[in-house]
């Protein structure tokens, strides 16, 4: 759609796909005018090509996020040895958690059953036994231990 | 009282000027320009051995940038780092080319990049004429490592680069130069901590670990942790308050336990708490929204559930009033003497006799009239209601939820200081007649040593994830006895998230838990965490300006494809895959590279 402009000339041939990006600097005057002026040491055409991912540039605009790069990354051919971004991940741990208070973060013995909040001592207990739902889901959820709603 | 409160710095930053690049960066040879692109700050400057431009890099700022305020001005454009002054205002614009340690939005690391050149004074035309360093993620994924090669040669046209790990470069420059070092790197950055042996001066690879927690974990949950116990300061509590608080006010515990058991105890907990003094407000207590805005809020709220009754009465009164109308005809048809019809419509409407129809005709109708009677009320009420704009009623039924929670409030207080029983209570009486500076301190007690202790327990959160001492020993568990031993005498820790005072104690106890009786080890911090990485580019780029074995030249770019890498000292692991280009530059068929083909493919569509 755009023609690019004639460039500053460094030996590259850049095919400008240019649909969606905006280029801070274009000298054929495009419909879109920035204020910032062109920075000097930049590549006018430049296009990422990452932007919008492999398929057609109008569809996926989107950078994509480190979850799918690293699925895609998976699919590639390792070695069983290699060190790649997913295998560097520490294990789970093999000890039993000590649990501590959600209150006030001491060790904490006890279990209230009606919220599933832990405390250590009898003052905590009747704090938590006040405490509004809302702030009863944020402490759970704080550990991740909120119930999976059926 | 006055006794271990503190008032929030709530610091801004100043605005970077655009510095003059200066003799030294434009001598003979090009200079090359170290960037420590970093998910939390990105450090920039010139690698010179001389004062100019000096050796501390010239730029340090935060990695994010937001549109200017009140959405897109025009010919604003998005700001940078220091050029956004605080950002807390801005907090929900702010947005990070970072996902975790790895940069993916490319567009905005482009943002970064500009800032920095243009600050550095970056003055050559069509290009950036300097070699550049760069710190990558241990084991960067290929896919950005090429999205990042492709960026810094194509849009800015660089000569090389080199690509390095930041611990490594931090190792490189906290050791002596004649050592051949092996050890064991303990680092830990804003968005996860990384475990990494070395050997005989190269990364040891496939035993690393990554735990996925850090600095920015630890102040998330220091802001939870604050925002359930002070409900009612949730917007004053700000992540950049609880990295102030982490960056000061907190430690590392060389016993978590015996720690703990210390702030049990109320004298402890009086010396140590540490309050930190909100900026006043005329927030009632209770209530985020003032009363005015609550009041609004009835109003509205009120008015709509009107409006809803008004329209659902109107229509069922509609509904009745036609089938009202029905009935009526059929009675017609009785009256007028129309046997057979009247007989059809009866057992139309289901109904046996014409009393029946009678006393349904009645009930309708008396429905009817109340309905009519009902709306003619509401009617008058809702115009009562909309011209007096400060209604009495509303009022009442406002103050008894905040007396509630007045009371509830003020009966949390003591137990928040669980341990002291004589910390200022506020009166539980209607009127807040208490201690204001009180009620706008946050007690930051056992948070202190909460928050940090997450790289070590990260069940604290509910990650599964092993702390850094289990995963410690697992990494040690895989080396034999001898290298095991090698290893541990050169504990090296550095990052920023290192910084916690007791840092070192702890990590020096959990090592003596896990070694053999008696055997040593040695635990180092880095000299300064966070500018090591810097530091160590800067002399790593200057030993080895002439070395052609470790920049990626444009050439080797443009044959190898963005994602190779040259290994070095301070580098990753290069494992030669090949990623096919990222399809745009040819217009509609993607170029298959050689080797992993069908999965760029996928990489493609995947959504």
């Amino acid at each position: 759609k755009k023609v690019p402009a004639a460039g500053f000339t460094q030996g590259i041939s850049m095919e400008a796909m240019s649909e969606n990006k905006m280029v801070p600097s274009d000298f054929s005057t495009g419909p879109m005018e920035k204020a910032a002026k062109p920075l000097p040491f930049k590549d006018p055409n430049f296009v990422h090509s990452g932007h919008g991912g492999a398929v057609a540039g109008k569809k996926n605009r989107t950078w994509k996020n480190l979850k799918q790069i690293l699925a895609s990354e998976r699919a590639l051919p390792w070695q069983l040895n290699d060190p790649n971004y997913f295998s560097i991940d520490a294990p789970p741990s093999f000890k039993p958690a000590k649990k501590y208070s959600d209150v006030s973060g001491l060790l904490a013995n006890y279990t209230d059953p009606q919220s599933k909040l832990r405390f250590s001592t009898i003052e905590e207990f009747s704090y938590i036994r006040r405490l509004p739902s809302d702030v009863v889901t944020g402490y759970l959820a704080l550990r991740k231990a909120t119930s999976i709603v059926p | 009282m006055a006794a271990n409160v503190f008032p929030f710095r709530d610091a801004r930053a100043a605005p970077d000027p655009v510095l003059e690049a200066g003799p030294g960066a434009l001598g003979p040879l090009p200079v090359p320009l170290v960037l420590d692109n970093g998910s939390f700050q990105a450090r920039a400057g010139w690698a010179c051995p001389g004062p100019d431009p000096g050796p501390e890099p010239r730029l340090q700022f935060r990695s994010v940038c937001a549109r200017g305020r009140g959405g897109a001005r025009g010919g604003a454009g998005p700001q940078v780092g220091n050029a956004l002054g605080s950002l807390e205002p801005l907090r929900w614009m702010l947005r990070s080319p970072f996902d975790r340690n790895v940069p993916v939005n490319l567009e905005l690391q482009e943002l970064l990049l500009d800032y920095s050149f243009q600050h550095l004074g970056v003055s050559s035309q069509g290009c950036v004429d300097h070699p550049i360093v760069l710190t990558e993620a241990v084991c960067n994924p290929l896919y950005s490592r090429q999205m990042m090669s492709e960026l810094l040669f194509e849009c800015y046209g660089i000569p090389k680069v080199a690509y390095g790990i930041d611990s490594l470069f931090s190792f490189y420059h906290n050791k002596p130069k004649n050592l051949m070092s092996s050890g064991l790197i303990i680092s830990s950055g804003y968005q996860c901590t990384h475990i990494l042996p070395i050997l005989e001066g190269r990364l040891d690879a496939k035993n690393c670990k990554r735990i996925n927690l850090g600095g920015s974990q630890a102040a998330g949950y220091l802001q939870r942790l604050l925002q359930l116990k002070y409900p009612g300061h949730l917007a004053a509590i700000t992540l950049s308050r609880m990295e102030e608080i982490l960056h000061e006010h907190s430690y590392v515990a060389e016993d978590y336990v015996e720690e703990l058991q210390k702030w049990r105890c109320p004298d402890y907990y009086e010396n140590n708490v540490h309050k930190m003094q909100l900026p006043f407000s005329n927030k009632l207590l209770g209530s985020t929204l003032s009363s005015e805005e609550k009041q609004e809020r009835r109003q509205q709220q009120l008015r709509r559930l009107q409006e809803l009754n008004a329209r659902r009465r109107e229509e069922k009164l509609q509904l009745d009033q036609e089938r009202l109308d029905r009935l009526l005809y059929v009675q017609e048809l009785l009256e007028d003497g129309q046997m057979d019809q009247f007989h059809k419509a009866l057992v139309e409407l289901n109904m046996d006799s014409p009393e029946e129809l009678q006393s349904y005709i009645q009930k309708l109708s008396s429905a009817v009239e109340q309905a009519k009677q009902k709306i003619l009320q509401s009617e008058v009420t809702l115009e009562v209601d909309v011209v007096d704009s400060k209604p009495e009623t509303p009022d009442l039924e406002q103050l008894e939820p905040s007396l509630e929670d007045v009371e509830s409030i003020n009966d949390f207080e003591p137990l928040f200081s669980e341990e002291t029983p004589e910390v200022e209570k506020p009166v539980t009486t209607v009127q807040p007649v208490f201690n204001l500076a009180a009620y706008h301190q946050l007690f930051v007690g056992t948070e202190r040593i909460r928050a940090p202790e997450i790289i070590f327990q990260p069940s604290l959160i509910g990650e599964e994830q092993a702390g850094i001492a289990e995963t410690l020993q697992y990494i040690l568990d895989r080396y034999s006895k001898d290298i095991q031993d090698l290893l541990v005498q050169n504990v090296f820790l550095t990052g920023g998230n290192m910084m916690y005072p007791g840092m070192k104690g702890r990590i020096e106890k959990e090592l003596l838990e896990m070694r053999p009786f008696q055997s040593a080890f040695k635990v180092r911090l880095a000299s300064n965490p966070v500018l090591d990485a810097w530091y160590g580019a800067r002399d790593w780029a200057l030993d080895h300006l002439d070395d052609d074995e470790v920049w990626i030249t444009r050439k080797e770019y443009e044959e190898k494809g963005g994602e190779y890498l040259k290994e070095h000292c301070a580098s990753n692991i290069y494992v030669p895959i090949r990623l096919p280009k990222q399809a745009s530059r040819f217009s509609d068929t993607q170029a298959p590279g050689k080797g992993s083909g069908t999965s760029g493919g996928s990489a493609g569509e995947q959504a």
